[in-house]
């Protein structure tokens, strides 16, 4: 089920009445609505895939509960390494077997050796990097000590499964979301209304900004051979924003709709185009997923506590990890590869540490978003032969941007959602106005949000249905 | 819950009042809109009194110019072909608004397999009609069978929603000929298309469409209207079978169909051709006195 089609509009009200009508005194009762909830929520897509999520989430309990069980180190160890394994093993199997087959394949054949490896057409299970990160991280997290194992499975199932950030994030800690299901939560107004206004910039982010720039985004980079460098770097300026509006916005959504039932999700986006160096772009970039491999990839090798060129390949690996862990693909293995190169670079050159201000800032901050719009164009190019067509086109074939089929119409509404996107961004960041505290303003400005951005997505959301770009991730 | 009942409340009526006004705003600039579609859907509502009246998407929009169908026929002619609308559903509607203040004596449907296949967006141009929503019960029961019924019902700024974008840029950019019955010539190419092929998936009939064509025959036969089915040139060569579907259809519902598609006057010319779907000016121009010539026969021979 996604986020911005008609069944949810009838999903959540009734998830959200089902679970308020129940008292908020019986907490097991409600995590059981919600733990049905989220796999009706998930089954609406390909019901039998369920049964991976349920594998996981069975794996990784009783892994955990043989952590907590056994005294010995290496008892515990067996059991985070078993957790690990089939849980990498589920995500190899349908995310990665068929890239890396067909690459030994080619490179077999280029050997002289011509071995058939099979292919399996496995449709790619949604969220699966997602829920298996998450429950990795708790496994792992319970191994170091850090968190305390869940022994009532129920609980356990509706963390893996919580359905506002199951099938693309935030990539919740065990630490932050499971007390939260052993906490009563009341009805509460202020919640339910920051929650609406949370949701309501997300659908706006998405429908308004990300489906909108997607319609020329995928008339250029669909047919790359047809298109002149004006349209490649119009198209790459709006890819920009197209993956921005499109991730932070179900990020928003997701954070919305469990604010609304009560719960406080971690803040996955803060404004990462206003950041002034690559490195502090993936501080504000999908926050869960970075810090996640920080933690979990990053600093258990070694992290920055080592020389300075272990430092660097601590970098890389992590990056690439985070490339690969996007798609099975060339372009994403590259794009993780050169955001890990670019970070070993500011390092070199100490950028990471220093604080810009004034004029530096800007120009710091121009740059920085430059490089992430060239590094985009690779994670949006279908195949490494149409990113080099379309650095060709940009150095050689200059000329007017691609306008007829897709029409002005379209050009001139994306760019104004981006201009309001910014502006909201560069006045949060300088914190130009606030929402009023408390009184009847405050409840009217909310009121007043809420029910003008839903009169704007009526009007110019585009309403096709559009599958969220980090669905396959 | 007292509290959040106020807050819904405040919300829906200040929605209310945003929606209302700018559901009016955007009536207002959608009748003054000169873009392809808009003042063509206005007409079609509002104003087409022509004996003939041609119907289709964007191929009958630029090949069929009134003024030589009027000369060889007699009659006063009307193209009502509307850009993007590949269809049998906006085709139906456009039909529906039509009869219900006119009944011309000739129609011509300029048919295509999207009228009958099975699509993953079968309803996406029916939005084009939604600001009339609520003027003709036939047109509305499409609304419903698409499932925007009740969103149109609830919400005027919605209605707007499929053309708010080419209103805005169509008061500024006129994409509209004034004088020519609905006829909006394509201009000259730069550089003309490659021969296209085509038609080697196999045609998978849907139903509901194939139904709603029956619908639209059905409509003509009750208001007396000669129906005449058409396909126009096209550069490039289509399988032998691909529109085995619509010749099956127009034989059994015995409707005459003019098929043109591997006409040897259009097929090994390029230079009449914009894309390889749609003839410019020129070629237009020269098909349409075929047209008529052949359209005026077979109105001879029904009589």
């Amino acid at each position: 089920m996604l986020f911005n089609s008609k069944s949810f509009l009838l999903f959540f009200p009734i998830v959200c009445a089902v679970y308020f009508c129940i008292p908020s005194t019986r907490i097991r009762v409600r995590n059981m609505w919600l733990l049905v909830a989220s796999y009706y929520f998930y089954m609406n897509w390909q019901p039998a895939y369920a049964l991976l999520l349920l594998s996981s989430t069975v794996v990784t309990y009783l892994a955990a509960l043989g952590m907590d069980h056994y005294k010995s180190l290496e008892n515990k160890k067996m059991c985070l390494i078993g957790g690990i394994v089939f849980n990498l093993a589920l995500l190899f199997l349908f995310k990665y077997y068929n890239f890396f087959s067909s690459n030994i394949e080619h490179v077999l054949q280029k050997t002289g050796l011509g071995i058939d490896i099979p292919d399996f057409h496995l449709l790619l299970p949604v969220g699966i990097s997602f829920y298996t990160f998450q429950a990795l991280g708790y496994s792992i997290d319970v191994y170091r000590g850090v968190a305390k194992v869940e022994k009532d499975f129920w609980t356990y199932a509706l963390f893996v499964s919580f359905f506002p950030q199951l099938v693309a994030g935030p990539i919740e800690r065990s630490n932050n979301l499971l007390p939260q299901f052993r906490q009563k939560h009341d009805f509460d107004v202020e919640a339910v209304m920051t929650g609406l206004k949370w949701m309501m910039w997300g659908y706006f982010l998405k429908l308004v900004l990300s489906d909108r720039c997607g319609i020329y985004v995928d008339a250029v980079f669909n047919n790359v051979e047809m298109h002149n460098g004006g349209s490649f770097l119009v198209a790459a300026l709006l890819f920009t924003f197209q993956i921005y509006g499109d991730f932070a916005g179900y990020s928003l959504i997701a954070i919305g709709v469990a604010r609304v039932l009560g719960f406080s999700l971690m803040e996955n986006f803060h404004r990462p185009y206003l950041a002034c160096t690559v490195g502090e772009f993936w501080h504000r970039w999908h926050i869960s997923l970075s810090t996640w491999l920080k933690d979990y990839v990053y600093i258990p090798l070694g992290g920055s506590r080592v020389g300075r060129w272990r430092t660097y390949f601590n970098l890389l690996v992590t990056f690439i990890i985070s490339g690969l862990w996007h798609g099975a693909n060339w372009t994403f293995l590259c794009w993780g590869c050169l955001h890990g190169m670019i970070l070993c670079l500011e390092r070199a050159l100490g950028c990471h540490k220093k604080v810009y201000h004034g004029i530096n800032k800007y120009l710091h901050n121009i740059w920085t978003f430059i490089l992430i719009c060239v590094l985009w164009m690779l994670f949006r190019a279908n195949s490494l032969t149409d990113f080099i067509t379309i650095v060709k086109g940009i150095v050689t074939n200059a000329g007017f941007p691609y306008v007829q089929d897709v029409g002005w119409g379209v050009l001139i509404a994306s760019f104004a959602a981006i201009g309001a996107v910014l502006v909201k961004d560069i006045a949060a960041e300088k914190q130009w106005f606030a929402f009023p505290a408390d009184g009847w303003v405050c409840r009217l400005v909310q009121c007043t949000y809420i029910a003008l951005l839903l009169a704007i997505i009526s009007l110019f959301g585009v309403f096709g249905g559009n599958q969220f770009i980090y669905f396959q991730f | 819950m007292k509290k959040f009942v106020g807050y819904l409340f405040c919300i829906i009526c200040l929605w209310f009042v945003f929606d209302r006004i700018g559901g009016t705003a955007m009536w207002w600039l959608n009748q003054r809109s000169l873009d392809s579609t808009s003042p063509k859907i206005r007409e079609i509502v509002e104003s087409v009194d022509a004996d003939v009246v041609m119907m289709g998407t964007s191929r009958c929009n630029c090949h069929y110019v009134p003024s030589i169908l009027q000369d060889t026929l007699g009659m006063t002619t009307y193209n009502a072909g509307i850009d993007g609308s590949d269809n049998i559903f906006a085709q139906y509607m456009a039909l529906c608004y039509l009869l219900q203040r006119h009944k011309p004596k000739v129609l011509c449907l300029e048919v295509q397999n999207s009228f009958i296949e099975e699509e993953e967006s079968a309803f996406c141009t029916t939005g084009f009609f939604a600001p009339y929503f609520g003027l003709n019960e036939k047109a509305d029961n499409v609304f419903r069978l698409s499932g925007d019924y009740w969103l149109y019902q609830i919400s005027h700024l919605y209605r707007f929603n499929t053309k708010v974008l080419a209103n805005l840029t169509g008061q500024v950019k006129s994409h509209w000929y004034q004088n020519e019955s609905g006829y909006l010539p394509k201009e000259r190419p730069v550089v003309f298309p490659s021969p296209a092929h085509w038609g080697e998936e196999e045609v998978i009939v849907n139903e509901t469409k194939v139904q709603y064509l029956k619908m639209f025959v059905d409509e003509c036969r009750t208001n007396g209207i000669a129906l005449c089915f058409v396909i126009s040139p096209a550069y490039g060569i289509a399988e032998p079978s691909y529109y085995a579907q619509l010749h099956a259809f127009a034989d059994s519902h015995n409707i005459p169909l003019l098929d043109y598609h591997t006409s040897g006057l259009f097929i090994d010319h390029q230079e009449y051709f914009k894309d390889c779907f749609h003839l410019w000016d020129e070629g237009a121009r020269l098909y349409s006195s075929i047209f008529a010539s052949d359209l005026k026969r077979i109105l001879q021979l029904r009589r």
